[in-house]
């Protein structure tokens, strides 16, 4: 047990920033309050620091991309493979999950590469600890747009256009509603069971809203799936998402479980990278619009996460808001706010102490990581 | 034009609040309480920061490629038919426009260097160009800046892969040094003849014919590099990379090197002050390569409080190079050495006087050119800054609210 004393807590949930003391058992957070007694526990003095939840990454491939030797995130011999799930394509040996933490990154969502219309199921997976695997699935994982295109263009296979594309994504769908259906009707009857279909069995809690669709969509990729989300009433998270101040009337669609922006890792360039608007991040805030970024480590670095939020601010978000970014709504959004995403009692001992705030200061340096409660990198030592 | 009551940080490490008097696309005067001139246009910039325009030292803005181009292809700036073409220039994959699109001005650029990539063992010249116009001609700053080299795993993944050399770093480092080492023995037709005529002067006989010498631009162009007229810029991705480098160009006297990458330092490695041998970091911007997570910015920040040139912005092959490169290289280096105009040096005056153009940019002076950024805030300090104007000489290239470019 111990208590962390004086800091400025980012709560991060219903008790605002407050100035407090934050006690930690059993790897849960077990009160919040000022003048906390320290009798029989350790302290940990954060005067004049930021007490910050550990960061949510809500779209990563880290432990999965490590290098050419190491790609176990895409299979890019069908375009439709949702029976794949990336927890076996994890190592969770990875170096990356230390570059990690020592950006105060505690939770990663991580998701199969896109080079498939519908990729596998995504699982949110902690930076160390005992018990790393938070959520499992935490989403089906689909992609739109160049990747799929550009992957099976060249094998003679489709899709080759965003036309087929739709269309694939479509009918995998409606052949999970109809398999669910079949078995739904099928009841306790074994011999009215349609075939065991591994596929269509991770896409039933899809159709069920129990997971989002998550997908890489950029730009007018956007509106195609949102008509495919109304369609099937389903959740969907609409990820990478460059070019969403276009739409922001659209995106407040109920089927919208959230926009999670980035990375913002680069130029201007013909098609998908055709517009870059790290601004709506505050857009999309403003209008109620859950966003989160992301690194999607290692395809860009891990400190991106600080520079998301570092543009957003620049754009003219609130530094807070932009803290929510990767903590609370990147919770929410990857479905796992019952444990992670911020300070609040009963939840996991999750947190990071920086110097100054990182969504405002360019210079904020990360002092200390816990991770269960367990401290697991400190600054120094 | 007169810029007022701004807090200008001169890039060379004082800040002070000034007026900046701007004219014929030069700073004319820094001073204090200068007075308009009658139909003069005048900036009120009290509370505001005024900074240089950032020189991203190592880029590929401007360069066309597989991303930009009809047809796939490579960058342009990355000959990958032989990995040895010293004899290449990059000013001639500069397209004015292709920079211009990029609006870089909104982002705190004003001017960059363009290499070849770091796919060729030897590339060719390093050029320097202004960030917004379109003939390269007008936009350029200096070309013959330097030669850039590479002796990064991403040849034996350019080549090796092809199942052409090389393939290992045996091939690299042997052909690393034995180019230099011809280069060295190398003589012009021009030498030769004038070597055979002095012979023959000597020896009191008539002059030879010309003896039939073939011209080699590759050795010419190292020659440049070995007599110390061309800087050596050489890509390295980790501590044995370096340390053979400088083995290898330890016997040329001359020889001008400049490390570029940084991968693999420790903080330890006092030499690089003693032989004088700038560094130009990269900010981890193709990270999916592995070597790339070794970049320890605390040794860097190290070495460059122990005195080494630490130049900010080495991202010069990536496709995926960010336009906020400067700024997160800028905020990497804040978060070691809190100190907000040695950092800013490093983005500004240091990559300038690098690519040698510190006569003409990369610092506050009179009598350079008007690359100046208007910020709200400081950007070292804080995300919060924004861009108000930038100026690059002497004209507005980004005003805030101006639309920002798609493609």
């Amino acid at each position: 047990m111990y208590v962390i004393k004086n800091g400025t807590l980012y709560t991060m949930d219903d008790a605002g920033v407050i100035q407090a003391d934050l006690r930690v058992e059993n790897g849960k957070i077990t009160e919040i309050g000022a003048g906390l007694s320290t009798e029989g526990a350790d302290v940990i003095d954060a005067a004049g620091k930021c007490v910050v939840p550990g960061f949510v990454d809500a779209h990563s491939h880290i432990g999965g991309l490590d290098d050419a030797r190491h790609e176990d995130l895409n299979e890019i011999t069908n375009p439709l493979t949702p029976e794949l799930d990336a927890r076996y394509g994890i190592n969770p040996a990875s170096e990356a999950f230390a570059c990690a933490i020592r950006q105060g990154i505690t939770t990663s969502c991580l998701a199969p590469g896109s080079a498939n219309v519908v990729c596998g199921w995504v699982m949110a997976y902690k930076s160390a600890g005992k018990d790393r695997v938070l959520k499992s699935p935490a989403a089906m994982k689909a992609a739109m747009g160049i990747n799929p295109k550009g992957c099976y263009s060249g094998k003679n296979m489709a899709p080759m256009t965003r036309m087929a594309i739709a269309n694939i994504m479509r009918g995998y769908l409606r052949n999970v509603r109809e398999y669910m259906e079949k078995k739904e009707k099928a009841g306790d009857d074994k011999d009215k069971l349609p075939p065991y279909d591994l596929g269509l069995e991770h896409g039933i809690p899809v159709l069920k809203k129990e997971i989002p669709l998550k997908v890489h969509s950029y730009m007018h990729d956007m509106m195609t799936l949102l008509e495919i989300a109304r369609e099937f009433d389903i959740y969907v998270t609409v990820d990478h998402a460059q070019g969403a101040s276009d739409f922001y009337e659209e995106l407040q669609d109920p089927h919208v479980k959230g926009v999670i922006f980035g990375p913002s890792a680069a130029p201007l360039f013909p098609g998908e990278g055709g517009k870059l608007d790290p601004w709506c991040c505050k857009g999309l805030d403003d209008r109620g619009v859950p966003v989160a970024v992301m690194t999607d480590g290692p395809v860009s670095p891990v400190n991106m996460l600080l520079y998301e939020m570092g543009e957003a601010v620049r754009w003219g978000m609130d530094p807070v808001r932009a803290l929510a970014m990767v903590t609370s709504n990147a919770a929410r959004i990857v479905g796992v706010w019952d444990r992670v995403g911020s300070l609040a009692v009963g939840k996991d001992a999750d947190i990071a102490i920086w110097d100054k705030l990182p969504s405002l200061a360019a210079d904020a340096v990360l002092e200390r990581v816990m991770i269960d409660g367990e401290t697991v990198w400190e600054k120094n030592a | 034009m007169l810029i007022k009551n701004g807090r200008v940080h001169d890039g060379l490490g004082t800040v002070s609040v000034r007026d900046i008097r701007i004219g014929d696309g030069l700073i004319q005067t820094i001073g204090e309480d200068l007075s308009a001139a009658a139909d003069e246009e005048v900036f009120d910039a009290a509370g505001m920061e005024i900074l240089p325009g950032f020189v991203h030292a190592l880029s590929s803005w401007g360069v066309n490629g597989s991303t930009t181009e009809i047809r796939p292809s490579s960058e342009d700036n990355s000959e990958k038919s032989n990995p040895i073409t010293p004899e290449l220039d990059a000013f001639y994959a500069f397209n004015g426009r292709a920079a211009t699109a990029q609006q870089l001005g909104a982002f705190g650029l004003t001017s960059c260097g363009v290499a070849p990539a770091d796919t060729n063992l030897f590339g060719g010249r390093i050029a320097a160009f202004t960030v917004d116009g379109v003939n390269p001609y007008k936009m350029c700053l200096k070309r013959d800046i330097g030669m850039m080299a590479s002796v990064g795993g991403q040849l034996k993944r350019v080549y090796g892969e092809r199942s052409m050399a090389p393939q290992t770093r045996m091939w690299i480092f042997t052909n690393f040094a034995l180019q230099l080492k011809l280069a060295q023995d190398y003589k012009s037709p021009e030498e030769l003849e004038k070597q055979a005529a002095e012979k023959a002067a000597a020896a009191g006989t008539p002059a030879p014919a010309a003896p039939p010498a073939k011209r080699d631009e590759k050795m010419e162009a190292l020659r440049e590099v070995v007599d110390g007229r061309l800087p050596l810029f050489v890509y390295c991705d980790d501590l044995a990379a370096i340390e053979r480098v400088r083995e290898i160009v330890s016997v040329y006297p001359k020889l001008r090197l400049v490390l570029v990458g940084g991968y693999g330092l420790t903080g330890e490695e006092d030499w690089l002050i003693r032989e004088n041998i700038p560094l130009v970091v990269r900010q981890a911007s193709c990270p999916l390569d592995k070597e790339e997570m070794a970049l320890d910015m605390a040794a860097i920040a190290k070495l460059a409080e122990k005195g080494a040139q630490v130049i900010l912005g080495g991202s010069h092959s990536a496709v995926f190079a960010p336009r906020e490169d400067m700024l997160w290289s800028g905020a990497e280096m804040m978060r070691q050495l809190h100190d907000s105009e040695k950092v800013l040096s490093m983005l500004t005056s240091a990559p300038a006087k690098l690519l040698g153009i510190d006569g003409v940019t990369g610092s506050l002076r009179e009598g350079l050119r008007a690359d100046l950024v208007i910020w709200s805030a400081d950007p070292m300090e804080t995300y919060q800054a924004h861009i108000v104007r930038t100026y690059m000489g002497g004209e507005i290239i980004y005003r805030e609210g101006d639309a920002m470019r798609c493609m």
